[in-house]
């Protein structure tokens, strides 16, 4: 059970995050929705330690997450994988390398500043790619791949890790909808084959009723839904996605596929990777 | 828990058969570990050849040398006025040397640029010779002059002078041939000379970059001049070795501290007036 | 028909435009004029200031560049063609005016250059090591906390700040006359200045990379390990062999204080002879530096080009 306790991220004069409280049982498969700037990344790189929390706690088998310090908060990052809207793939070391870096955390100084990796990780990182169908890749230059390709290969980088968390941080804004699908599943898989908790942060609603188990609802940094895909009104949608969205609100124009209804522009200008994404 | 966490034998002999080459290292490793080898053996081979065990042997010395330069003594005997007598100097003599430079180089570009000088024979005898007052380091130039007019600043400013030349002659024409043809060719339309092309279709496109590029030639010859001291030159350099052979490790590093302010001071000025007058184009 | 006509006579009455604009125009121009009248005044002052501190006067001129033609006489080798190409006799003699005779140390010539391209090959690696020890902590968007940051970006302003052949001159003190003064003298000035450039690029780097390690619990080394070195080794690579034309040069003066290489002995020839030998010293300093920059600028093609195919 993971266990987050008034947690709140607090900017200059105002809180990205604002005292969540929340308990994900472990094997959830959960979406995390919310207009951009509502505070979903922050959220999420918190529970991995990407960001400091300014408040509150994370709480796991009894240990406080926010209280780590060294060694332990690199165990817990390992424990904890993260999958990001740009991949954050290491572009100019191959496909097999970028997988294997997954397994840093295990390896001694030495043999990490030396890129020296065992068989046992060679097989663990085939064994991923594989899953993911992108072991035919394994020797090419990350760069070389396709948006949806990397993002696969980031998931299979996070699958070695053997974690028991699967953050992952809007995985398919900057992917188009056929490689959103890929991606997507994958995810779903990785939740019911391996039992691991997925928390995805998603931009669009219906992607997230089609996959997620449960559905946390955040606006302005506050908590304003959490419950079942099917309890989720349109009402509800509605105050989640905030006013603009009131007038052309329609569920399926939020579809991964098309664009937000009105607020697009705006968007498109406070996060350019959102632009290019439906410029694809 | 998860199938992921159980890794057996199988599973790498299942991946060795699928993807064998992902497994293929060996080789990679071999090379790489032969070239770190050579490096390594380089290194080690040629600091025992020049001889680095000196450092453990002199320790005791160069205790005493570094203890001597930062511990000062006697700061009222220091003769302040000669250093910065000679810090003034030392930025005299690279304006004066740069200026020089700069209008000579204005002659000279237009002679080795391809678009100003139609004959391919001039172009290349001048670029040879250009090549040759650079290729020579400033500080061989300020030993040579030394030996022909004699200890003092004015070696200084020649070499400063004859290597700013070298150096600014070549930027200054290539500048020239990175310019807007169409421009030169509207003033030629005109009905002007070849000088007054040269005045009106040229100098207006390349005099910011000339100007750029020497205060930023200015600047690191102030940094340059520092040194010619020390074969003769004039400059601070004169006052460092002089005062470094006669054991004033102290006033050495004063001196050289005062030069590094100095420095800096103009790397900043010449750094603002550049963004101010020049804009970003190039340095 | 005037402009306030077409504006109509409910439109407020401005001044004639033209006459603004030549008011603009004069006022522009005064302005531009004071500029120009400000900065040359200035300039004069530091003219004068400048050839009076550093006694540049016509007359010491008009003295010295006679002697400076006087001097190059006597530096030119005086060559004859009939003899240009003998050897030397049985008594190992070479006769005046062969190239021989010219060059008759050319056996020591050429071991110094090869000292003095060893040294500048040591002192580049050595540098580069520090340097590239040093560009992380250095680069403001990796470094650890500010204030090794700071530390490191200061440190390397001493190394850079100083000249090599200064350092080269307090460690010939420190550890007797050889080429091993130069070599460290030249690598603690590069590992100042290759350190900045590192740092810079290190700057210019994709922080995506080094967050990903961050996220499956890498450590800061296996952060740059992975996430940065990558990115940036073909430019610290075409850097490096920048230096080491640098470097070059650098080790075949550090002999003006005793500090190894051929520059040791331009010194003497300089100081204590006069003749065509300075010449010949010189030309093979100018050939060494010519060659080595044009195998090291094939090689950054090399590494560029690469980089550029990607």
């Amino acid at each position: 059970m993971l266990k987050l306790d008034r947690l709140t991220k607090s900017f200059k004069n105002r809180n990205a995050v604002n005292a969540i409280s929340l308990d994900i049982p472990e094997g959830q498969m959960v979406g995390i929705i919310g207009r951009s700037g509502a505070g979903k990344s922050t959220l999420l790189r918190m529970l991995n330690r990407l960001a400091e929390p300014t408040g509150g706690s994370i709480i796991i088998d009894g240990r406080d997450i926010t209280a780590l310090k060294g060694r332990d908060l690199l165990a817990w990052r390992a424990t904890c994988a993260m999958v990001f809207q740009q991949f954050n793939l290491v572009g100019r070391l191959d496909v097999i390398t970028n997988v294997m870096t997954g397994r840093l955390y295990h390896h001694n100084f030495l043999a990490s500043m030396l890129q020296l990796f065992t068989d046992e990780d060679r097989a663990r990182a085939i064994r991923a790619l594989d899953r993911l169908g992108m072991a035919h890749t394994a020797l090419q230059q990350a760069d070389t791949l396709s948006g949806g390709q990397m993002q696969r290969v980031a998931i299979a980088r996070a699958l070695v890790q053997e974690p028991r968390f699967l953050l992952a941080d809007e995985p398919i804004a900057s992917l188009d909808p056929l490689n959103a699908k890929i991606v997507m599943d994958a995810l779903r898989t990785i939740n019911q084959d391996d039992g691991i908790t997925v928390i995805c942060n998603l931009h669009t609603l219906d992607t997230a009723r089609a996959y997620c188990d449960r559905i946390i609802g955040l606006a302005d940094g506050n908590l304003v839904f959490d419950g079942a895909p099917e309890a989720l009104t349109e009402a509800k949608a509605r105050e989640i996605y905030g006013a603009e969205s009131a007038e052309a609100f329609s569920e399926g124009l939020t579809s991964t596929t098309l664009d937000f209804p009105i607020p697009a522009a705006a968007m498109a200008a406070a996060q350019p990777e959102y632009a290019m994404g439906l410029a694809r | 828990m998860t199938p992921a966490s159980t890794l057996s034998q199988n599973d790498i002999v299942w991946a060795r058969a699928q993807h064998p080459q992902v497994f293929n290292v060996k080789g990679k490793r071999i090379v790489f570990a032969l070239i770190w080898a050579v490096i390594i053996a380089y290194l080690i081979g040629s600091l025992w050849y020049f001889d680095i065990g000196r450092f453990a042997s002199a320790s005791d010395r160069a205790w005493r040398l570094i203890s001597a330069m930062f511990v000062w003594r006697d700061i009222e005997t220091w003769q302040f006025g000669s250093i910065y007598t000679a810090i003034a100097q030392t930025l005299a003599m690279a304006f004066l040397g740069t200026l020089l430079g700069s209008i000579a180089a204005l002659f000279i570009g237009f002679l080795a640029a391809r678009t100003t000088m139609p004959i391919p024979f001039v172009r290349q005898i001048v670029r040879r010779i250009l090549d040759v007052f650079r290729g020579v380091d400033q500080l061989v130039w300020g030993l040579v002059f030394v030996r022909a007019v004699g200890l003092g600043p004015l070696a200084g400013v020649l070499a400063i002078f004859i290597s700013d030349m070298g150096t600014l002659s070549k930027l200054y024409s290539e500048a020239l041939e990175n310019i807007d043809r169409k421009q030169v060719e509207g003033v030629r339309a005109t009905g002007a000379g070849p000088i007054k092309v040269m005045r009106y279709g040229y100098l207006p496109q390349v005099l910011p970059v000339f100007i750029s590029q020497s205060l930023y030639f200015f600047e690191s010859s102030t940094r340059s001049a520092t040194i010619l001291g020390l074969v003769g030159a004039g400059g601070v350099g004169m006052i460092i070795i002089e005062r470094f052979r006669a054991n004033y490790f102290d006033q050495v590093t004063f001196v050289v501290l005062n030069v590094l302010v100095c420095v800096y001071a103009i790397d900043w000025i010449s750094k603002k007036i550049r963004e101010r007058y020049i804009g970003e184009q190039a340095h | 028909m005037s402009y306030t006509d077409i504006a109509g006579a409910g439109a407020p009455q401005q001044p004639n435009p033209t006459d603004q604009f030549e008011a603009h125009r004069k006022q522009m121009r005064r302005e531009k004029l004071a500029m120009n009248l400000l900065f040359g005044a200035l300039f004069i002052v530091t003219l004068a200031i400048s050839i009076h501190v550093s006694r540049f006067y016509p007359d010491r001129l008009a003295a010295g560049i006679p002697r400076i033609f006087e001097y190059f006489g006597t530096i030119m080798p005086h060559l004859e063609w009939q003899v240009l190409f003998e050897g030397r006799n049985e008594a190992g003699r070479a006769t005046p005016g062969s190239l021989a005779f010219w060059f008759a140390d050319l056996e020591l010539y050429l071991r110094l250059i090869i000292e003095t391209i060893f040294m500048a090959l040591t002192a580049t690696m050595l540098g580069a090591a520090a340097a590239f020890l040093l560009c992380f902590p250095a680069a403001k968007n990796l470094a650890p906390n500010s204030a090794i940051f700071w530390i490191s970006r200061r440190f390397m302003e001493l190394c850079r700040g100083v000249p090599e052949i200064l350092y080269a001159l307090i460690l010939v003190f420190a550890v007797g006359i050889g080429p091993i003064a130069g070599v460290i003298a030249i690598a603690i000035h590069t590992a100042g200045a290759l350190g900045k450039l590192f740092a810079e690029v290190n700057e210019n780097a994709s922080l995506r990379p080094v967050e990903g390690i961050k996220s499956v619990g890498g450590n800061w080394f296996e952060q740059m390990r992975y996430g940065v070195v990558p990115q940036v080794l073909p430019n610290f690579t075409s850097y490096t062999l920048l230096r080491f034309e640098i470097n070059v040069r650098a080790s075949s003066i550090v002999g003006f204080v005793g500090a190894g290489g051929i520059g040791s002995e331009l010194n003497r020839v300089i100081s204590l002879y006069s003749d065509d030998r300075v010449v010949a010293v010189l030309i093979l300093i100018v050939l060494t530096v010519t060659l080595i920059d044009l195998l090291s600028e094939q090689l950054r093609f090399y590494f560029i080009g690469k980089e550029n195919l990607k």
